[in-house]
């Protein structure tokens, strides 16, 4: 026989809909929030990995000055580097030969013109003859008719031979000595002497031209568009939507900058001079997000688009023809070590490769290194921190609020729980019977929180990926950290959390159930009050009584107060980041440069006063890997900035020689004077021990600042080799090709701000979806309490006390507690934050603290007297409602 | 009716300590045959409702023994007892406690799931006369019916012995004539030991033996032999 108790799960389910109505809203939107989050973030990823192979990404690209000849990219293909030196030397040699040659034809006609005028001169003595016109005359008909035979007289002869054997040699020396001298300054700087395996690679053409995109057509240039062929074999382009160009006319446009600049398919755009209609939008595998340069901090989906034309249209393009080539490896690396080790390896091939077939390279670029193409994906593997947070925050509040339901739903059963297992129950059944309504509500919130987080919950988390970058369309993939973290665990924290509680309720002897004798302690004595009137000292007894349910509702404040503090703090502190980020840089700018020589070898200089040399160099701190999300990203290494810093510098003071964490770096990761650290280098097996001096008074990144001197005896860096500038002002002569990036004020703003628009939204979705789900666990508290006190509020009804003076009784003890602890509860759910926020900026890169403004602060604890309030009235009906025969019938 | 069935030797209870202590239980003896109908009587704070939860295994006494056919309850361990209630008892109690969302017939069936050896539930719903409420709620019944249900639980279980608690303590006249004779039903039927504890001296008429507890002890053990029926019970 099937233990009838069964039945009483769906009859409980529809009587009491109301509460498990909110319960399963509140596990829907939470799970399916959530599990959107994650399922938008996997199935993006999915959809760019699966991009990277089927659309065929670079491994690396490498433009040339001109059009390379089949010969040069067939040797650059077997990835061998080319003999530059004998290159060098026969290039000299063939120089030197011709100079020789020119040289020794001079002074061979010379010396036989001498020796011919000598002659002439000794025999016109001879004869008596004076007059130098007449001696001319004889020296020029002597020239015209022996010169030719006196040349050949002279190269015959053993000592012009010798000569001439010596000229060679030295001049041939001299070439070596050249050659030798630049080769090994050459060979030093790429390393070109090393012995590398070769790395095989297939090149492909990828040209491009950058052409001035008019979007509104009213003859002003608004954007660059770099564009390309639509017939290419890498680095291939999805459509959003739309399709590929098919004629002259045709177009396809990146769909961010589309959208971004307010154009759309059956637009015409205006390419130089020429109108072209858009067919489609796309998004390029290699273009994820619109880096237009690599050393661009930001990119910038207004200003610049890439785009698709048919090959007929594309030769018809106007503007400069970059010969840009792409490369796959045949051996793919894994590694990031494997990658640089390639990328260097292949590199000394393509120099060496391209000078000697006389061609040049322009730029050159690992894919590995490539901004547009890892940057989104990087971001996009790190930002479910938010999603992580509000996780643990609402699996804690729900278990709360099935601990508080079951723990009530026992205490009223207590009558039928005693008579069952008077009756022969064992606490086993009884045990599996309360356990099965909290975890059936958790498998229907689960199982309709998935369904929306798969389908609405995902398209809202893969439209906010959109708003940021130019991503390929995506599908729904299977997630298991959205079914761990949302289904797995609550429900296992369900069963616990249930078992724990029920278990230990029924601990009790069937005989305290039967008397509902259920409290651990009998209170001794009731507690005198001061003679007040009396409504007041019932209401003050009613307090007391109901104290441990009061407790329970201090401790849904603190819960609501810890959501509401994420809800409006997160924004927040961002906000507070992006404002204060400015005030934070110690430098007004960095520059940093693509070496210590412009492009005639001198060493750059600057006569800006403010300038002062910094060396830096960019390792990773390893972190704990407490996650199960680890290598998804954000549970990467940390990326530490340090920084080598000149003796008196007007910019970083410290106090002594070592080595200096950032504020931001020593509180994330709670280090202190005297701690060692381990820094390693990201494509290098390489490691530095490095012990902490002091922290220097710095929030804007996680970095470490060196003297001069430990930093060059640390990592082997010569006194010259210094990495940039620091300054107060622009500097102004420094030629625009030898900065790789300048660091401004306005480009950590706009990192924050773009953090702002990525996450701003998710943020917005968490907001509302707290602030709905902080009102329903106030309601639930609220109808706990007064359900709890059913009987008695019966009893005063038959007793005869108006609704108005019951609800005055049993409403404002609970609006006293719930207005006392608003404020206390606040802050205790910001110093809850605080800690949550602090643990999971771990799993973040870079650091910052927790802020809440103080209109927020006022705002948190405001929603919740305005939710109360809102409650209190639905509370009243609840009241009202209370038949008078709950007191009569179970009395006992 | 002939051999002793439950023996209850020199028991003790008391609740408190120090100058709270009461002692409820002062050394009680007596023993109860099979198929006997038992009535424990007596005043408020007799024992008699210790004593019958210290016969169901729902408390413990501090000194002395309960025996059911020679096993002595002190003597299980706490899953033992519950299988002991499970398969030996069914309790009737003054409050009905029946499970609200179950209907008449799933309250009477929560009793037969516990049993190796149930009886028809139909045929106990029409023994207690409920076959026209018996898709009905808890709520929807009077107090008689729903005290009706309350046996109905307990006996659809056929256990051996039927413990009854006040079962007529909240009902009126009439109803509790109903309900005492649904019990002697139940004892004639199905054989089962009935133990019943009331302060309605009244009710000792129709039970083979009557004991009368004051203060904590036996003051009388009598077996009646002049019996009579519920329905001609009078107080």
């Amino acid at each position: 026989m099937r233990n009838p108790l069964i039945k009483r799960v769906p009859r409980e389910l529809k009587s009491d809909w109301h509460k498990y109505l909110v319960i399963i809203v509140f596990m829907v939107l939470m799970i399916g929030v959530i599990s959107g989050m994650y399922v938008g973030h996997d199935s993006m990823l999915a959809a760019v990995y699966e991009g990277r192979e089927v659309l065929n990404l670079e491994d690396g690209s490498f433009e040339l000055n001109k059009k390379a000849s089949s010969e040069l990219l067939e040797d650059i293909e077997t990835g061998k580097k080319a003999d530059v030196r004998a290159y060098y030397i026969e290039k000299g040699y063939k120089e030197a030969d011709e100079k020789v040659a020119e040289a020794i034809e001079e002074e061979l006609e010379k010396k036989v013109k001498a020796a011919i005028e000598d002659g002439v001169r000794a025999q016109c003595s001879a004869f008596g003859i004076t007059d130098e016109d007449l001696i001319g005359e004889q020296i020029d008909k002597a020239i015209k008719e022996k010169f030719d035979e006196a040349v050949k007289e002279a190269k015959d002869s053993d000592e012009y031979k010798e000569s001439v054997k010596d000229a060679y040699k030295e001049a041939h020396d001299k070439v070596i000595e050249a050659v030798d001298e630049e080769w090994d300054k050459v060979s030093e700087k790429y390393e070109l002497d090393e012995d590398t395996e070769p790395v095989r690679v297939k090149i492909y053409e990828n040209f491009f031209h950058d052409e001035p995109e008019d979007n509104n057509n009213d003859g002003k240039e608004d954007a660059t568009v770099r564009i390309y062929r639509s017939d290419l074999a890498i680095d291939m382009a999805s459509f959003n939507e739309g399709r590929a160009p098919e004629n002259d006319h045709e177009i396809a446009v990146d769909r961010m900058h589309a959208d971004n600049v307010g154009i759309t398919i059956g637009d015409r755009i205006t390419i130089g001079s020429k109108e072209y209609e858009i067919v489609g939008l796309l998004s390029y595998v290699n273009y994820l997000t619109l880096h237009q340069s690599n050393t661009d901090l930001m990119f910038d989906a207004f200003g610049f688009d890439v785009a698709m034309v048919t090959p007929e249209a594309f030769e018809k393009l106007s503007s400069r023809l970059h010969y840009n080539y792409a490369f796959l490896y045949e051996d793919e690396p894994v590694t990031k070590v494997e990658k640089a080790d390639f990328s260097s390896a292949f590199l000394k091939s393509l120099i060496t490769q391209t000078l000697v077939h006389d061609n040049e390279i322009e730029d050159y670029l690992p894919e590995y290194l490539r901004q547009a193409s890892n940057f989104a994906v990087t971001d996009i593997e790190g930002d479910s921190t938010g999603a992580s947070i509000l996780c643990y925050i609402l699996i804690g509040v729900i278990a709360f609020i099935f601990a508080v339901t079951i723990s009530n739903t026992i205490d009223k059963e207590a009558s039928v729980i005693g008579t069952l297992r008077a009756s022969g129950y064992s606490k086993r059944e009884l045990i599996v019977h309360y356990m099965s309504m909290p975890l059936v509500v958790t498998v229907i919130g689960a199982v309709v929180g998935n369904v929306l987080g798969y389908t609405a919950f995902k398209d809202l988390a893969v439209s906010l990926y959109y708003n940021s970058y130019s991503l390929p369309t995506c599908h729904a993939v299977w997630s298991n950290t959205a079914i761990v973290k949302t289904t797995v665990i609550p429900l296992i924290l369900m069963f616990f959390i249930n078992l724990f509680v029920i278990v230990k309720k029924l601990q009790l002897s069937p005989l305290r159930f039967l008397r509902h004798d259920l409290a651990k302690k009998r209170k001794a004595k009731a507690m005198r009050l001061p003679k007040w009137a009396f409504l007041k000292r019932f209401r003050l007894r009613i307090l007391f009584q109901n104290m441990p349910n009061y407790l329970i509702l201090i401790f849904g404040v603190i819960l609501i107060e810890l959501m509401l503090c994420f809800a409006f703090g997160l924004p927040d502190s961002l906000n507070y980041y992006a404002k204060n980020a400015p005030d934070m840089m110690f430098s007004e700018y960095q520059y940093m440069l693509m070496g210590i020589e412009d492009s005639d070898g001198n060493t750059i200089e600057t006569s800006e006063e403010s300038a002062e040399k910094f060396y830096v160099t960019n390792l990773l701190y390893p972190k704990k890997r407490s996650t199960f999300r680890e290598g998804m990203g954000s549970g990467g290494d940390e990326s530490v900035t340090v920084y080598g810093i000149i003796d008196g510098s007007d910019y970083v003071d410290l106090a002594e020689h070592g080595a200096y964490v950032s504020g931001a770096f020593s509180k994330k990761f709670g280090l202190h004077e005297g701690d060692e650290i381990t820094l390693n280098a990201e494509y290098e097996n390489k490691s530095y021990e490095i012990a902490i001096k002091g922290t220097v008074d710095y929030d804007g990144g996680i970095a470490v600042f060196m003297d001069e001197e430990t930093f060059r005896e640390t990592f082997e860096v010569k006194e010259d080799d210094f990495s940039g500038f620091f300054s107060h002002k622009k500097i102004t002569d420094i030629d625009d090709q030898d900065i790789a990036t300048v660091i401004t004020a306005e480009d950590i703003t706009k990192v924050t701000n773009q953090l702002m628009h990525s996450m701003g939204k998710f943020m917005d979705v968490f907001k509302y979806a707290l602030i709905v789900l902080a009102a329903a666990l106030i309601y639930l508290l609220a109808k706990i309490i007064i359900e709890r006190n059913e009987h008695s509020i019966s009893m005063v009804k038959i007793l005869g006390f108006k609704n108005s003076e019951i609800g005055s009784l049993y409403i404002i003890p609970t609006a006293f507690v719930v207005v006392a602890f608003a404020i206390i509860g606040f802050f205790a759910g910001l110093y809850l934050m605080n800690w949550v926020f602090k643990a999971f900026m771990l799993q973040m890169d870079g650091y910052f603290a927790f802020y809440m403004k103080p209109g927020s602060m006022v705002l948190a604890v405001i929603y919740l007297l305005v939710g109360y309030a809102f409650v209190s009235l639905i509370d009243f009906i609840r009241i009202k409602k209370i038949p008078l025969d709950v007191a009569l019938k179970n009395v006992e | 009716m002939n051999s002793d069935f439950l023996e209850i030797k020199d028991l003790k209870k008391s609740f408190g300590t120090g100058e709270a202590r009461q002692d409820v239980l002062r050394g009680m003896n007596f023993t109860v045959k099979k198929g006997e109908f038992c009535v424990l009587l007596g005043p408020s704070g007799s024992g008699k409702s210790t004593l019958l939860n210290i016969i169901g295994g729902i408390d413990t006494p501090d000194e002395g023994y309960v025996s059911i056919n020679g096993d002595k309850l002190e003597e299980m361990n706490e899953s033992q007892l519950t299988m002991y209630r499970r398969k030996h008892l069914g309790y009737v109690f003054q409050m009905y406690n029946l499970i609200p969302n179950l209907n008449v017939k799933e309250n009477i069936e929560v009793g037969a799931y516990l049993s190796d050896k149930p009886l028809n539930v139909d045929e106990v719903i029409e023994t207690l006369g409920l076959q026209d409420h018996k898709y009905k709620y808890p709520s929807q019944l009077s107090g008689g019916q729903q005290q009706r249900v309350s046996i109905g639980r307990a006996v659809v279980k056929n256990p051996d012995i039927l413990m009854c608690d006040e079962p007529t303590g909240a009902l009126d006249y009439k109803t509790s004539k109903e309900i005492l004779a649904l019990i002697e039903d139940c004892n004639k039927k199905f054989g089962s030991t009935v133990i019943m504890v009331t302060h309605n001296e009244a009710i000792k008429y129709m039970a083979d033996h009557v004991i009368k507890l004051r203060d904590g002890i036996v003051r009388h053990n009598d077996i009646n032999d002049k019996k009579i029926s519920a329905a001609e019970l009078e107080w």
